[in-house]
């Protein structure tokens, strides 16, 4: 029997390789939470991450987890669910990871809609290469690759979503802990492809998307009067606004999954007994007499 | 007159419907109890362009392409002008004459040529242009004695499903042709002769398919890939057989996506696979060495074709060995296998599938165009002997946080997987560097203690790997290697110089990474001339040969890098050539096929010998 568990039952024993006050451990901590409210088991948790500071957060999930290659996690976490689709497939990755090196991938797995849930961790820095622009870097971002500051528009990355099919798109605050586990819980529980953007700032790199930054720099859709997440025309019309970010559940819709669409009346793909060969199969040779 | 032994090219305008007659004789010719092979000559395209489809049938089974074409059925006249030169003296051409005439340029004396107004016919008579291809079956099956019946037959079920009314304008089309036949041609026979033998339980099946089809028979329930020449028809096949058996098949946005769903799919307790060609090969290089440091069983078709880069799509080449071997930074453990045949394309599947799942790594299956786009007559495959060894795996056990360990240090190098939902069995998977437990470190003697473990299996799985085959007279010092396609060519190259006094023997390699040295070695160590026949410029096989044997004397490269495979002839004249130059111990590079597509003419020594960097070996070695 399933016993209730508490998010210190999601956590390894390996210890973190974050700087002291990275946003991440915030996201580290509502998942382990958002995972215990949720009810979930471990054994039933797959949790994929990409490369960077952002992909560690992998190794800190007790689950079954993967740590793949930059920006690869999504196409990874997709056969993941279409394989067996019992498990609770959780993807995380950086602003890089998803919206750089893996943006291919992105756009694809927002218009596949997958049931499983996103995780984009943007600090708008490379972290682990030590600083360097990203692609929701702010224009005129000063870092070692971009000496007289970044001439690259910063990418919208949940408009983009939106434009592509999104049917769940909502951003977070790494400080704001109750509302990131609260937005966690619902993507889970969404059927579909759900992406949670967490602003999570790099207390080492980024000097001007700061903790006091964000906080002078963010407002929340819930304080927005008759916001409504499932008109398609306002939430874009929110995620292109110029000025201050807006926090909250932009968007939701309900639309067939991927996994419905290919699985339908067929069990987890994983589960299938293949060691006994089906003899409807010899008969496959008929066509070629 | 020459029985039961033919080469029909079917060539005109790409899209013309040329490849549904030339299956069509294929399965005539399969029916009749002939053995088959086909290939495909198509250009990368859709609509026009010279296209043509060769189908040899003959009383034994080749495995590919005779010396010469024997019969052209020609829908225009550029067919003729290109493939004129390749025909055997005594063959004959059916030509289209309906709005092109035949020049004296491209009229041999010694070829006969039936002019028939094909098109016109179709139009005139029949009121349907399209039926020009069966027309064709009719003169060729009324020319060369195809049995009627069998003809009328496989018609019949080439069109059911288009309906009835279909059903007889084909028929009426094979009748008008057969008819034009003896009407305008009494007096002007072929020279070729079919006579019906038994066809006792057998396929006509495309290499393709054959990998397909063992990859479902071997329990793969799940493939993404993504859409290239020559590989794409694995993918089709799976997306369209799949889904009975519970399996999933994607197509991906690119090879990396593709790649990464396989390790996800795998990772996830499925046996998975992809299919791509050497330029989404390139691709994948990244997912495969995360697969090696994963210890993700996944297995990859690679249906190699002319590189580089976008280089020819659609023709044939073993140019990507290197590739599949060496590619990649860090080093993995991989296995990397090749079929030689449509029959063997099914079982190395089967064992691909064994061999990833109980050493957890990559496991390539090379074919290339010249093999999984052609179709061959096979016996039937043995569905019920595959057996599925899904190697260790971690079940359900009451371990404590903690206990279970992913990549457990063992003998073999092979830790038991837990399959993602198993209870005790959480870990974690990194692409990163890690300990037994999975966690992620740089630690020195870690490092090499894992490395180590992961490379031992190279070592453990050698058992498992498929052997080589030893073909010929196991004593001769005449000696051939080679792999893949060639094996067609190499044997019938034997069959007629053991015939003319010049007995051989053939080593068939079908492991070709872990490298088969103690196997290559004991081969190599009696025979006066080894002759290492390869579809590349550099030798690719030639060179891991050396690598493992040294100093070899008369060690020969014979390559052809025109896009085409071997015609037999072009390996004897490669060997006769060799054997009588008496000159020194050197090994000698011979390149066949300058002279255009399927050229029987002499071979020609290296022209640029000196880009090769021929081992100075070759000339000092000592007996």
């Amino acid at each position: 029997m399933a016993t209730q568990l508490t998010p210190k039952d999601f956590a390894t024993a390996t210890p973190s390789w974050w700087c002291p006050g990275c946003g991440d451990f915030g996201v580290l901590a509502a998942l382990k939470q958002a995972c215990a409210e949720l009810a979930l088991q471990p054994k039933d948790v797959a949790f994929v991450s990409g490369i960077g500071c952002s992909g560690k957060i992998s190794g800190y999930l007790h689950s079954y987890a993967f740590h793949g290659v930059h920006g690869r996690a999504l196409p990874t976490a997709t056969a993941v669910k279409l394989a067996n689709k019992d498990l609770t497939v959780i993807v995380a990755g950086g602003d890089g990871d998803g919206y750089a090196i893996g943006a291919g991938h992105f756009l694809h797995a927002v218009r596949r809609n997958p049931n499983m849930t996103y995780i984009v961790m943007d600090n708008q820095t490379y972290g682990l290469t030590k600083g360097q622009s990203s692609p929701t870097s702010m224009l005129g971002y000063l870092s070692g690759t971009s000496p007289a500051g970044n001439p690259d528009a910063p990418l919208n990355g949940l408009a983009v979503a939106l434009a592509a099919g999104g049917t769940f798109l909502a951003r977070a605050f790494s400080s704001e802990p109750k509302a990131m586990v609260e937005m966690i819980k619902e993507a889970v529980n969404h059927p579909g492809f759900a992406i949670v953007e967490v602003m999570s700032p790099c207390v080492t790199f980024n000097k001007i998307n700061t903790y006091k930054w964000f906080k002078e720099n963010v407002y929340h859709l819930s304080d927005v009067e008759g916001y409504d997440a499932s008109n398609r025309a306002k939430a874009f019309e929110t995620l292109m606004q110029p000025g201050k970010i807006p926090l909250g559940v932009f968007y939701r819709e309900v639309r067939p999954t991927l996994d419905e669409l290919m699985l339908k009346d067929t069990p987890a793909v994983s589960g299938l007994d293949i060691e006994s060969v089906d003899p409807k199969l010899a008969k496959l040779q008929e066509a070629y007499l | 007159m020459i029985l039961n032994d033919i080469e029909v090219l079917f060539g005109g305008q790409a899209g013309d419907g040329s490849l549904t007659t030339g299956d069509l004789i294929a399965t005539v010719f399969k029916r009749m109890g002939l053995d088959v092979y086909t290939f495909k000559d198509f250009p990368s395209r859709i609509r026009g362009g010279h296209t043509n489809y060769i189908i040899r049938a003959s009383e034994h089974p080749h495995y590919g392409l005779a010396d010469y074409v024997d019969a052209m059925v020609a829908f225009d006249l550029e067919c003729v002008e290109k493939h004129v030169d390749e025909m055997r003296p005594g063959g004959f051409v059916i030509f289209d004459n309906t709005s092109e005439q035949l020049t004296d340029a491209v009229r041999r004396t010694d070829v006969t040529y039936y002019e028939v107004p094909l098109a016109k016919i179709a139009k005139e008579v029949l009121g349907l242009e399209l039926v020009r291809n069966t027309i064709s079956l009719g003169v060729l099956a009324q020319l060369t004695g195809m049995d009627p019946a069998i003809v009328r037959s496989l018609v019949t079920r080439q069109y059911e499903r288009k309906g009835e009314k279909v059903v007889a304008q084909n028929i009426g089309a094979v009748e008008a042709g057969e008819n034009y036949v003896k009407e305008h041609f009494v007096d002007k026979p072929s020279g070729y002769r079919l006579r019906a033998k038994p066809d006792v339980d057998r396929l006509i099946m495309m290499g393709n398919d054959a990998i397909g089809y063992g990859a479902l028979a071997a329990g793969c329930r799940f493939m993404a890939g993504y859409p290239i020449t020559p590989a794409t028809d694995v993918l089709e096949w799976m997306a369209k057989h799949a889904p009975k058996y519970g399996g999933v098949v994607m197509q991906a946005e690119d090879e990396l996506a593709a790649i990464n769903m396989v390790i996800g799919a795998a990772w996830a307790g499925t046996r998975a696979m992809t299919a791509t060609s050497g330029p989404g090969q390139a691709l994948m290089t990244e997912g495969i060495g995360l697969a090696g440091v994963t210890e993700t069983p996944i297995v990859i078709v690679e249906c190699a074709r002319a590189g580089p880069s976008t280089g020819m799509p659609t023709k044939t080449e073993q140019s990507n060995l290197n590739h599949l071997i060496f590619s990649g930074h860090g080093e993995i453990p991989r296995v990397v296998l090749a079929p030689g045949s449509v029959e063997e394309s099914f079982y190395i599947t089967v064992t691909a599938f064994n061999l990833a799942e109980k050493y957890q790594l990559p496991v390539f299956i090379l074919s290339e165009q010249a093999m999984c786009q052609s179709k061959e007559t096979t016996p039937r495959l043995d569905v019920g002997a595959v057996k599925v060894d899904r190697g260790k795996l971690h079940h359900n056990g009451a371990l404590t946080f903690g206990e279970y360990k992913r990549f457990e240090f063992s003998d073999d190098g092979v830790s038991p997987r837990a399959i993602p939902g198993t209870e005790g069995g959480m870990h974690l998977v990194p692409g990163s560097e890690h300990n037994d437990a999975g966690v992620i470190t740089e630690d020195a003697r870690n490092r090499v203690r894992i490395m180590d473990k992961r490379m031992q299996k190279l070592v453990s799985m050698r058992p498992d790997l498929p052997k080589a085959v030893v073909h010929g007279d196991p004593t001769a010092t005449v000696a051939f290697i080679g792999y893949g396609s060639n094996r067609g060519p190499i044997n019938e190259a034997q069959q007629r110089l053991a015939a003319a006094g010049v007995p051989s023997r053939f080593l068939q390699l079908r492991t070709l990474w872990p490298f088969p040295e103690e196997t290559v070695r004991e081969f190599i160590k009696d025979a006066k001339h080894v002759f290492v026949v390869e579809n590349n410029m550099t030798g690719q096989i030639d060179r891991l040969i050396r690598y493992v044997t040294g100093p070899l004397p008369r060690l020969h490269r014979v390559l052809k890098y025109s896009g085409r495979p071997f015609r037999p002839i072009e390996i004897i004249e490669a060997v006769e050539n060799t054997l009588n130059a008496r000159t020194s111990k050197d090994g000698h590079t011979i390149v066949v096929g300058r002279n255009g597509a399927r050229s029987s003419s002499a071979p020609a020594e290296h022209a640029v010998a000196h880009l090769l960097e021929a081992p100075a070996d070759d000339v000092v070695a000592a007996d």
